[in-house]
């Protein structure tokens, strides 16, 4: 045809759009590239970005002694991670449940508490909330108890146990949007034939509304566990004993004991990064199965942009 | 099978509807005997399938009066006796919707056992029961543990009939059936509601276009235009002589 | 109804996983209500009946309080002496970990006893804390990069201007600011106008003078020593002043502290005269810190 009579050679007319000398190089390329098949083309570029790091390690020259060594220790914190995470999840879709509920309602009290709640929560800081709890709930506790009412001391709270509150009410009021959505996302009509039958409010969110909304909010809801397994790190800042440390206070401790805290903390980076790679993996077998043969074209959905948390 | 009442089935007083400036239903009065089957139509926008509504009060109408089996309700505040009123109103109404609105997380056969169970408290297996034989009336007896995803619309809408029948309903609302089918469906959907009113007697509340249907089931047949009833009378009149120019210039673009 | 089930199933499993997790913890709840016939009618009695005695440390200073991960327990000079008080006051010792900016604070809810954590008396700090007898005494020494060694050399000139890193909340910021008052000591603010960088324990001022963002650091000598002995390419160039260090009580208790603070000095009186103090001393750093020079 007329390119293969343009390529290499010169006299004959080419057809417009065509450069001085045939195909550029690039133009080329890119012929030969869209032979090669695009798995192939994502391996080379994983095994690129391995060898670049790769190339970094070697430059910040890790103590790779010191890693093996103590890597096993640090590891020992992850059963705390997950406890701490799913406690966490768990105290959020309470919350999130019955502040969705509350976001919906025609009731002022709960409007207007769900309201507040979902303001203060999404508007401060986790770490800022962590704090808070865990000193100004020792606070009022204390002078509970100097004013002479004894149980105050039960808000004299363990590092531990503040900073899962602390996370579930921040991760709840997050999750009371998703929910809220979800729930909505519900058609109105089926809200309608549970009323047409008699259905009291009640027995329509319980029996037709929910389960369908659960489907949709099940899929965000992941993403936020594994979201929380990343913040569960920020538990540590309340001093932890050593009984239950999780998995970024072991790293921290033991290497600024040894006066090596970058190699611990890039153990720890691994340890995150291999955790939410695996609930990522299930995660999104999850989503699939979700969506499969139940929810037609366009379906609606849930992801970060529903007010959920970045990553 | 329905407990005939003395009187109307369905008294609709002064009905005036408006949706914030917009005045939808200008005052209807209607009532409904036992075993007749009204048929109401009109154009879209002239407030047929808002009437409907408000017969079991999914729409609260702004002024008037609805009455269906001796129980009475008028628009106001939503106490907490008002909305149990609300609710044994609803359970002496059908309603069939246009898009169906079947519980797609439950199978057919749940989806009719539904109201009975969670509404009536009927004893789950005596509920079943119920549901299959109604299913079967319908014509859906083999279907009774498939999803709604997996039936076609015709054999939703069906489902959808028997799952307002399991309520023992004084009155059925078709809020319009067929509107949402193919066209080799709607026959099917149509024979069910037929039999309904020639096998069962039941008193129907129709809005639709199918004046096929109209002639052959209705007894009376209502044009909505604007709001207002612009013409009433039986099939045989209303789709061969009808008195108002509006109804003929409707008829004949539909039929 | 199934689902339903499954998350009552899930929050009664959540429940009895923190109701296990709050069994643990002994360092919850305040003062009162100790075992024993007798109410505890102050904190050394409370101290007493309960049997242990609860020690704030912050465990990001090695040599004196960091993690031994082989043992998973707490190791170093701090630690030593706070088991010691703790034996002589014939009680188990428990010790807590909060941040160093809550100790410091006072306010401390009962949440803890006393801090063994080479803390300086100062007179901001004395207003909310109680302090014993000092237990050692170390002077801050400035560091700077090995390679830098032969250049800056005398602490009193070569340093003006320079960017140093020290521990926020630490003596060594109050140096560097001008601020620092040690009650007893003659301090000579030698250095005028660093730049300061603060972090939130010694150690991460230790990397970053090692990586270069820092022209030297400021930290105890034992800290700086430690670091050496571990790798760390640094030299200490000089003192810049001596510190005391003391174990500190809370004033605001809900008991009565005052026993227990006479009770405490005595007893660190007790380690020094006895040698204790010394030999722990050898053993972490090398020397004998505990008696002033």
């Amino acid at each position: 045809m007329e390119v293969e009579k343009q390529i290499g050679g010169a006299g004959a007319t080419r057809p417009p759009g065509f450069p001085e000398g045939g195909l550029t190089r690039w133009q080329r390329v890119e012929q030969a590239s869209l032979r090669v098949p695009f798995r192939v083309k994502l391996a080379v570029v994983w095994l690129a970005v391995l060898a670049v790091l790769g190339v970094l390690f070697a430059l910040v020259q890790f103590d790779l002694g010191w890693m093996a060594e103590h890597i096993r220790f640090i590891s020992l914190g992850i059963p705390f991670t997950l406890l701490i995470s799913v406690s966490a999840i768990i105290l959020a879709v309470v919350l999130a449940v019955l502040g969705s509920l509350a976001r919906l309602s025609r009731n002022p009290i709960a409007f207007g508490l769900s309201g507040f709640y979902v303001s203060f929560f999404r508007g401060t800081p986790l770490i800022v909330q962590m704090f808070l709890i865990y000193l100004g709930l020792a606070q009022i506790g204390g002078n509970l108890q100097t004013m002479g009412y004894e149980w105050g001391g039960l808000l004299i709270l363990e590092g531990l146990l503040a900073g899962i509150l602390a996370l579930g009410l921040n991760y709840g009021a997050y999750m009371t949007e998703i929910f809220r959505a979800g729930i909505q996302s519900v058609a109105h009509g089926q809200a309608e034939a549970a009323q047409a039958l008699g259905m009291s409010y009640g027995q329509m969110m319980r029996r037709i509304i929910l389960p369908q909304a659960v489907r949709v909010i099940i899929p965000p809801t992941g993403n936020e566990f594994i979201a929380m397994l990343k913040d569960s790190a920020l538990v540590s800042f309340l001093g932890t004993v050593v009984s239950q440390m999780e998995l970024f206070r072991r790293a921290q401790l033991t290497g600024i004991a040894d006066f090596r805290p970058f190699e611990a903390l890039v153990l720890a980076a691994a340890m995150y990064w291999a955790l939410t790679t695996v609930f990522t993996f299930f995660q999104q077998r999850l989503e699939r199965r979700m969506s499969r043969g139940y929810v037609r074209a366009g379906s609606f959905q849930l992801g970060g942009g529903a007010g959920g948390h970045a990553g | 099978m329905a407990v005939v009442p003395n009187g109307p089935v369905v008294r609709l007083q002064g009905l005036h509807k408006s949706f914030g400036p917009l005045e939808v239903l200008k005052g209807i009065d209607l009532e409904i005997e036992p075993g007749e089957v009204v048929v109401v139509f009109g154009r879209s926008g002239s407030g047929k399938s808002t009437l409907l509504r408000c017969v079991n009060w999914l729409e609260e109408p702004t002024t008037g009066i609805v009455e269906v089996d001796g129980i009475r309700l008028e628009p106001g505040h939503r106490t907490r006796s008002k909305r149990e009123q609300i609710r044994r109103l609803r359970m002496r109404c059908g309603m069939v919707f246009q898009e169906f609105n079947l519980f797609p997380h439950l199978t057919a056969v749940e989806n009719v056992m539904e109201g009975p169970v969670a509404v009536r408290r009927v004893d789950r297996t005596a509920a079943r029961e119920q549901a299959v034989e109604l299913l079967g009336r319908v014509g859906l007896a083999d279907k009774a543990e498939e999803h709604p995803i997996r039936l076609s619309g015709g054999q939703k809408q069906r489902v959808a009939i028997a799952r307002a029948l399991a309520m023992e309903p004084t009155i059925m609302l078709f809020d319009e059936p067929t509107s949402a089918l193919d066209p080799e469906l709607i026959g099917e959907v149509l024979a069910v509601m037929k039999a309904l009113a020639t096998e069962t007697q039941m008193t129907m509340m129709v809005v639709t276009h199918e004046m096929g249907f109209a002639r052959e089931v209705a007894n009376r047949m209502l044009f909505l235009h604007e709001g207002d009833v612009v013409e009433e009378g039986p099939p045989s009149r209303i789709l061969t002589e009808p008195a108002d120019d509006r109804t003929r210039t409707f008829l004949n673009a539909v039929l | 109804m199934r689902r339903t089930r499954f998350s009552v199933v899930a929050v009664l499993a959540a429940g009895a996983l923190l109701a296990a997790a709050c069994a643990e913890e002994t360092t919850g709840g305040g003062g009162g209500g100790g075992g024993g016939q007798e109410e505890p009618n102050d904190l050394l009695a409370e101290i007493q009946s309960r049997g242990t005695l609860r020690v704030a440390t912050d465990p990001q200073y090695p040599p004196q309080s960091s993690l031994n991960d082989e043992t998973s327990e707490w190791e170093g000079f701090d630690i030593d002496v706070a088991t010691e008080i703790a034996t002589r006051l014939g009680v188990d010792v428990e010790f807590v970990t909060p941040g160093w900016e809550t100790i410091i604070a006072g306010n401390w809810q009962d949440r803890w006893d006393v801090s063994v954590g080479s803390m300086t008396v100062t007179p901001e700090r004395d207003e909310v804390l109680h302090f014993a007898t000092p237990y050692y005494y170390t002077p801050a020494a400035v560091a700077v990069r090995e390679e830098d060694a032969a250049t800056m050399t005398d602490v009193a000139t070569d340093f003006d201007g320079a960017t140093i890193g020290v521990c926020g909340g630490c003596t060594y910021e109050f140096y560097l600011d001008g601020s620092l008052n040690i009650p007893g000591e003659e301090i000579e603010f030698v250095i005028d106008d660093a730049e300061v960088h603060t972090y939130n324990t010694d150690v991460p001022a230790i990397k970053d003078l090692e990586v270069g963002r820092l022209d030297a650091a400021i930290s105890s000598l034992t800290t700086l020593q430690g670091a050496q002995d571990e790798g760390s390419a640094i030299e200490i160039v000089g003192n810049v002043f001596y510190e005391p260090l003391s174990v500190a009580v809370d004033r605001n208790f809900s008991l009565d502290p005052e026993r227990f603070v006479a009770e405490l000095d005595r007893i660190v009186q007790e380690l020094h005269s006895d040698g204790t103090l010394a030999a722990l001393s050898e053993k972490w750093f090398g020397q004998d810190l505990s008696a002033k020079t």
